[in-house]
């Protein structure tokens, strides 16, 4: 009867270790292991890998996707130095993410924790905050201009009642991101579905138990509900950044979009995957796109990486086999 | 399985951890109550209220503009009213009449419960992998899953592109739901930390029963991890149902239209030459939205069960 | 493999017996009885439309895997891209083989398609540019004058001013909107430049006409209170509505497409509308104009059929009937037709002279008459290898002097550099 498969704190010996790590090979948890994991296996080697490989491939050459293509050596690496529009893009996207990331976390936190209290109205509730997450981008991309609007746009109106001139949030070049960020939070309802669910297995017995300590409603929230929801707070955290660091759809139906939209984007809307996306399907220049996919995928993967050593300390987990 | 052994339905509520206790003698007056039962004062509650009221009507609004746009003649679409001076339902009528809508719903309600089905059985199966087991290759193969994640998918669409073509299923339904046979990274990450919060007493109780793997996924991993199943479920639904990208590059047959592949002919049609009618548009949207918020309205009740009603009944 | 091909509905579109188009929608019976006509003539072919504008991702998808459709319709400003790229068929063999001469086209829409003198597209849209007036405004506040002339470039600035209206830090009326970044090309064409060589491989954005023009034309705005509030105002515009811009006098004049026309008669018929033509600083009208047209792509499994195919949907047979039907579904339902511009010289000439009738409106029968009256002096911006890339690059530059980022002339040799690399690149494969 073992729960721990692989023998706990190996001591300093690289060859034991490595001894051991063969062995566990063998181990009937490890095939049971490999099994459960078989259809990512299978799906990423078949449909995944290939394109992930081409796309590296691609990024040495001058791919249009079309014409003959010709190996380019590291000349698309060297151009993302020299192309201005790579730091401008780039800046953007680290901006709305810093802004948007935390806010949405905070208030889908904050919303999910007043359902929590709703008694039976909460599933009325829960689905008023989940509809703009249903509503088409389109119609959002369309209010974002009109509520938005410097002149005659609601926002600026209510503003106004406080005596507060509003910027002209769709041509002001500061005001553009912060517009976006506020109309990306009417996406949240997402999030808030996830802590809702994290919330819900919450035992109740900790609030119990933390109530006979004596402990107070912050302190509760603070030493109870964030420990046991940290998992999915870590989950969204990094889902959102990576999200956030290929913010497209939003930016590109409310200023890059077909018909007239298209020539008003300035450059203060200008999302690194929207300009990839030019790069690739507008200028055709597939190779240049895909050498901009690899910056971007480093970009994440080095955020990411910070981002789990700084949680490591805040997330637990009832469950962790990490032995490490 | 070979266990015959029954697993416990309704696990005993576990200890709650040590390090988890609140420091003693913080908060001001010593009066908590878990939530959901905590009583708040009168000016609490109203603000509550407030807060919920007032949030609501925000995040009502966009949906309700949708709707009353829907409703309007094109010349009043944007005339910022939430009730349209003048009712016309014909706007839906126009769509009906324009297109095969009939043939297009059902392609979508099967492509999207394949989607849907088929992701949250496979990302549950290797999420469970990954979160239960220790083994040689855990951590790498994981970062690998979230790795997956980080390549913007413009980049992939045409490699993409080019494996279905080579299988001979270019111009067909497969590509829009098959990729989900095989768990998808998101959903994978999201289960995986749930599978990770579950008090790892209730297996070690059913490995001394003698329960084997797969009894532990199905009558523990799952049933306390509904809501996230239900999440995932809805996420991907929503997901299935609201693409348009992919239909847009593999279908080409106008029978094997999804709604918004279909309705894209709609909207261009409506908006040849720059005269947009935004009405059609936002009926469309709407004839999009609605299926959703019924299984969002069904699904989310599912929301509430989970460990915490289970443990409260042991 | 059957099975399972059965399951998930696939039709094999590769099938001999089958066209396929991309990037048409039939709309109204303009559209859609010429899709009939075209249908018809390769019988018995069977005709897929794969209905919805044409979008990128969809035709560099299946061109990537050697799978195009047989005829693609695209906005002509892409053409040169693709052609230059080897995406795109030369119709050159194909007008011999049908006996049509691009001459029967407008000059205008097949400039915009040819590229080193081979022509790959031929029109099924066209657009024109003239310029509405707000009469009201006009008489108002214009200090006696009746006309809105563009040739005076101090004298309009002088108008833009007296026209427009202020409300504390709001705009609440413009005198004159420039119409740019989209109409920059009619500013330079006004000012007797070109953004690029007629060859279309030499970018000119630094000229200094082009640089003038720049300087003018965000020189107008900034005089009637900025970017930001200018187009604040614009957005809020009801467009499509009964209480429109020169319904509300929220305009003083402007440029603008043709098709507008057409919503003002529905939403609004008797509105204080006046048209002119647009001037150059020489004096002589001139007529921007642009549209979409049919290609056919490189790898077409009927190429053949797609040249009968493109011929049948822009000969002038094709649009008379197909104008024939849409004027009698519009009178049928008691509104008035407008008229229609082809893009093909002699079915604009049997639609105005036979189909259209005066409609009783001063205004809009002025309109239809002075639409077809400027065809003459329309000019395109030449097609050229980089395509989307080049008018990106122009059109960004605009946007930055507009929201002050940068000063024209830096913003435009930036613009210039970065055209004249995507057209070198463009024309690379050729050497």
């Amino acid at each position: 009867m073992t729960t721990h498969p692989i023998a706990p704190a190996a001591p300093p010996d690289r060859r034991a270790r490595a001894r051991r790590w063969l062995a566990s090979w063998r181990h009937r948890d490890t095939r049971a292991a490999y099994l459960f994991i078989l259809p990512w296996l299978v799906g990423f080697a078949l449909l995944t890998a290939g394109p992930m490989i081409a796309s590296l491939v691609l990024s040495f050459t001058d791919y249009d996707g079309i014409g003959p293509t010709h190996n380019v050596g590291l000349d698309n690496y060297r151009q993302l130095f020299d192309d201005p529009s790579v730091a401008t893009s780039l800046l953007n996207t680290l901006v709305f993410t810093a802004l948007r990331v935390p806010l949405s976390m905070a208030l889908a936190l904050a919303l999910a924790m007043l359902l929590l209290r709703v008694g039976r109205a909460s599933g009325f509730f829960r689905t008023v905050f989940y509809l703009p997450v249903m509503t088409p981008s389109v119609a959002v991309g369309i209010l974002f201009l009109l509520l938005f609007n410097g002149n005659a746009g609601v926002v600026n109106k209510a503003l106004g009642l406080i005596g507060v001139t509003g910027p002209s949030w769709t041509t002001d070049s500061s005001w553009v991101k912060p517009g976006l960020v506020l109309t990306t939070l009417w996406a949240v309802g997402a999030t808030v579905v996830i802590y809702l669910a994290a919330l819900k297995t919450v035992p109740r017995e900790l609030y119990e138990a933390s109530e006979l300590d004596g402990a107070g409603r912050w302190a509760s929230f603070v030493h109870v509900t964030v420990p046991q929801i940290s998992g999915a707070l870590f989950f969204t955290l990094i889902v959102n950044t990576i999200a956030s660091l290929q913010t497209f759809t939003e930016a590109y139906t409310a200023f890059y979009g077909t018909g007239n939209t298209q020539t008003y984007s300035s450059d203060a809307a200008l999302f690194y995957v929207v300009y990839l996306f030019q790069q690739a399907f507008q200028f055709m220049h597939m190779g240049y796109a895909s050498a901009l996919s690899w910056l971007l995928f480093l970009v994440i993967l080095v955020i990411t990486v910070l981002q789990a050593r700084l949680s490591k300390r805040f997330v637990h987990y009832e469950y962790e086999g990490d032995p490490r | 399985m070979t266990t015959t052994t029954p697993v416990p339905t309704t696990p005993p509520p576990p200890p709650p951890p040590a390090h988890h206790r609140a420091p003693r003698g913080r908060g001001p007056g010593r009066r908590g109550h878990a939530p959901g039962r905590r009583q708040a004062g009168p000016i609490g509650r109203a603000l509550r209220a407030l807060a919920l009221v007032g949030a609501s009507a925000i995040f009502l609004y966009p949906f309700f503009w949708l709707v009353s746009a829907s409703l309007k003649p094109s010349e009043s679409v944007f005339d910022n009213s939430l009730l349209p001076g003048d009712w016309r339902f014909d706007n839906y009528a126009e769509i009906w009449d324009a297109v095969p809508l009939a043939t297009w719903i059902v392609n979508s309600v099967t492509v999207t419960l394949a989607a849907a089905v088929a992701v949250t059985i496979s990302s549950a199966l290797v999420a469970f992998g990954f979160a239960y087991f220790r083994f040689p290759g855990r951590n790498a193969l994981f970062g690998l899953v979230i790795a997956t994640m980080m390549l913007p998918a413009v980049v992939l669409m045409v490699p993409q592109y080019l494996v279905w073509n080579s299988l001979h299923l270019a111009s067909s339904q497969v590509p829009l739901w098959a990729p989900n046979l095989f768990g998808s990274a998101f959903y994978i990450f999201l289960l995986r930390q749930f599978f990770l919060g579950l008090p790892r007493e209730l297996f070690d109780a059913a490995r001394i029963d003698g329960a084997g793997w797969w009894l532990m996924f199905r009558r523990i991993a799952v049933p306390l991890c509904r809501p996230a199943l239900v999440v995932t479920f809805v996420f991907e639904v929503q997901a299935a149902w609201t693409d348009l990208v992919r239909p847009l590059i593999y279908l080409r047959d106008p029978d094997l239209f999804t709604v918004p592949r279909g309705l894209k002919t709609v909207l261009d049609q409506f908006g040849e030459g720059g005269e947009m009618r935004w009405e059609i548009v936002c009926a469309a949207s709407v004839v999009v939205t609605v299926p959703m918020i019924v299984v969002f309205l069904v699904c989310q009740r599912q929301f509430t069960s989970g460990i915490a009603t289970t443990g409260r009944k042991g | 493999m059957l099975t399972l091909a059965a399951c998930g509905g696939v039709t094999f579109a590769d099938e001999p017996d089958t066209f396929t188009t991309m990037g048409f929608t039939a709309g109204d019976a303009l559209s859609a009885v010429r899709m009939e006509l075209a249908t018809a003539a390769l019988d018995p072919l069977d005709v897929q439309v794969n209905q919805g504008a044409f979008d990128e991702q969809q035709f560099l998808s299946s061109v990537a895997a050697d799978d195009p459709p047989d005829a693609v319709r695209m906005d002509r400003a892409l053409i040169g891209g693709y052609a230059a790229r080897g995406a795109l068929v030369p119709l050159t063999d194909c007008l011999d083989d049908q006996g049509v001469d691009p001459a029967d086209y407008r000059a205008g829409a097949i400039d915009e398609a040819t590229l080193d003198g081979t022509v790959f597209g031929l029109p099924d849209s066209y657009d024109t540019r003239l310029l509405l007036v707000d009469q009201d405004v006009l008489a108002e506040a214009g200090d006696g004058r009746r006309e809105v002339d563009t040739s005076d470039w101090d004298g309009l600035a002088r108008l833009a001013d007296d026209l427009h209206t202020r409300d504390g830090g709001l705009l609440t009326r413009i005198g004159f909107d420039p119409k740019i970044p989209e109409f920059f090309p009619l500013w330079v064409e006004a000012n007797g430049g070109s953004l690029i060589s007629d060859d279309g491989r030499t970018a000119r954005l630094d000229s200094p006409e082009v640089v003038e023009a720049l300087e003018y034309t965000v020189g107008l705005i900034d005089a009637q209170g900025g970017w930001g509030r200018f187009k604040s105002l614009r957005d809020s515009f009801d467009q499509f509505g009964a209480e429109n811009q020169i319904a509300q006098g929220q305009i003083g004049a402007y440029p603008m497409e043709d098709w507008y026309i057409n919503v003002l008669a529905g939403a609004s018929p008797d509105v204080p509308l006046g048209t002119e033509p647009f001037l150059g600083r020489d004096g002589r009208p001139i007529n921007f104009v642009s549209g979409a047209s049919w290609a056919i792509p490189k790898g077409s499994a009927h190429p053949d059929e797609a040249c009968e195919f493109i011929t049948t949907m822009t000969a002038a047979e094709s649009w008379i009937e197909a104008a024939t039907a849409k004027a009698g579904e519009i009178r049928d339902a008691g509104s008035p037709y407008i008229g229609d511009f082809t893009g093909n010289v002699e079915a604009d000439r049997v639609i105005r002279e036979e189909i259209w009738e005066p409609t009783g409106s001063a205004a809009f029968d002025e309109a239809s008459l002075l639409i077809d009256a400027v065809q003459d002096a329309s000019f395109s911006v030449p097609a050229n290898g980089a395509g989307t890339e080049f008018r990106r690059a122009w059109q960004s530059a605009v946007n930055q002097v507009l929201s002050g980022d940068k000063e024209p002339r830096e913003a435009l040799e930036e613009a210039q550099d970065r055209a004249q690399t995507a057209l070198d690149l463009a024309y690379q494969g050729e050497r």
